[in-house]
């Protein structure tokens, strides 16, 4: 058995498509720029939806293993960066960069892909 | 606005004015912040017709904002030194009247909304001449130095304008859910970075697109004064000039106009040269400190304290904001 389509992503860019064709051209002030935001929430949640995730996983690990912590990761990197070793000049430093920038590409693929010439 | 709060106005505004026979006419919310509530109100004061804004608190208020009595003293302080802000009329600190302190100032004709000024060739006589005269509006409010009894509520400033920005930006990131590592690497290059600190002045700190409201003959007002505080006066050029306060613009001084335009006028009022690489530290530190700004809007509706749509796009402006952070310390593209 599997769910019924069309499946979320699917139903999402209707919808999108009908309030951006239908209904938004009978709305002005306030109530247009409220049925835009609307449109951008689903859009956003539809490359949310699209995008596979192993990405998080993978990252962890990378960070885990740069920072030798475990338990948070992620809260370790953000202090070691603070501390100034992953500053220019320091073993790390390109790999924490290309990290750094990896992440904020899968971040902003979701959020603002326009950033990276798409959307 | 009910007949009982509008007879309580009535009243507040005859004392003020000394006028008894002050009559209150139309009123009606202009689309105002977040933060605050912005009335046009109609009066006759002596015969005379009047355009009136009343300015009062909205229900969420940043704790980090200035209450209305002090930006009632900033734009008196402003006005004096020959800015280009609303005339600041009268100030009531008792919440008898409204329920919260408000304050009147002269209504202004203008257009502030970012996405229509970006797109103007004409408003303030075309996009040079408009980046120019708002470089002489930043340099008049920089005149206003400390110390100034009238401002005492601003505080003693900062012995070192750059340093105390990263100190209090990574205290605002301790406080959230959430560890953040690109800003982290924004905060520790301007730390490394920073330049030795200037004299403090008066720093608007919301001087940017949005917020300037521009007439087709010139700078009608600058408004929101509620964020200004003393420090180094690139700071307030470099929250202008960020890309992410452009609108999408190509024009890199608030997407209106050139960045040298903006330049001359501010050095031909000031009658010093601008510091293009503070102002570019500066601009980094633009989009370090929108981005907390953002997560905190975020967090406002995720708590569930105030749910709100708009709140929730906020926080989707940080990844850009991280990638563009990432572009200006040096960090390649390619993975």
């Amino acid at each position: 058995m599997q769910r019924e389509a069309p499946e979320g992503p699917n139903l999402l860019a209707t919808a999108r498509d009908a309030l951006l064709t239908e209904i938004l051209p009978k709305l002005s002030g306030t109530d247009a720029f409220t049925a835009r935001m609307i449109a951008n929430a689903m859009a956003i949640a539809a490359r949310e939806a699209a995008q596979n995730d192993v990405w998080v996983a993978d990252m962890r690990a990378t960070v885990q293993r740069l920072t030798g912590d475990a338990a948070a990761p992620d809260r370790a990197f953000a202090a070691t960066i603070r501390t100034g070793a992953f500053d220019p000049g320091t073993t790390h430093h390109a790999e924490a960069a290309a990290l750094l920038r990896q992440a904020a590409r899968l971040r902003s693929a979701i959020s603002a892909p326009r950033v990276l010439g798409k959307g | 606005m009910d007949e009982a709060r509008r007879a309580k106005l009535t009243d507040w505004l005859r004392g003020a004015t000394g006028a008894a026979d002050l009559r209150l006419g139309a009123m009606s919310l202009l689309s105002g912040g977040a933060i605050q509530q912005n009335w046009a109100v109609d009066v006759v004061l002596a015969g005379r017709d009047e355009a009136w804004v009343l300015r009062t608190d909205n229900a969420a208020t940043l704790a980090v904002s200035l209450p209305r009595s002090a930006e009632f003293a900033l734009l008196k302080a402003a006005f004096a030194e020959g800015a280009t802000v609303p005339e600041p009329l009268y100030l009531c600190e008792d919440t008898g009247v409204l329920g919260a302190p408000f304050f009147i100032m002269r209504r202004v004709q203008g257009i502030a909304a970012g996405h229509r000024v970006v797109k103007s060739e004409t408003l303030c006589g075309g996009r040079d001449a408009a980046v120019r005269a708002l470089g002489r509006e930043l340099a008049r409010i920089h005149r206003i130095t400390p110390p100034r009894a009238d401002l005492g509520f601003l505080g003693a400033p900062p012995v070192d304008a750059c340093l105390a920005f990263v100190a209090e930006q990574r205290a605002a990131l301790d406080r959230q859910a959430l560890p953040r590592p690109v800003l982290e690497w924004g905060l520790r290059h301007l730390e490394r970075s920073a330049p030795p600190p200037l004299p403090p002045v008066l720093n608007h700190n919301d001087f940017r697109t949005g917020n300037l409201m521009l007439a087709d003959d010139g700078v009608a007002a600058v408004l929101d004064w509620e964020f200004a505080a003393w420090g180094d006066p690139h700071a307030d050029l470099g929250w202008f000039c960020a890309k992410c306060w452009r609108f999408g613009s190509t024009y890199e001084a608030g997407g209106i106009g050139a960045r040298d335009a903006f330049y001359a006028g501010y050095a031909a009022e000031a009658g010093s040269a601008v510091d293009a690489v503070r102002v570019t530290w500066w601009e980094l530190a633009a989009h370090i400190r929108w981005a907390v700004i953002a997560i905190d809007q975020a967090e406002r509706h995720l708590s569930g304290k105030e749910p709100s749509l708009e709140l929730a796009l906020t926080g989707h402006i940080v990844p850009e904001l991280e990638w563009e952070i990432l572009n200006m310390t040096g960090v390649p593209h390619a993975a």
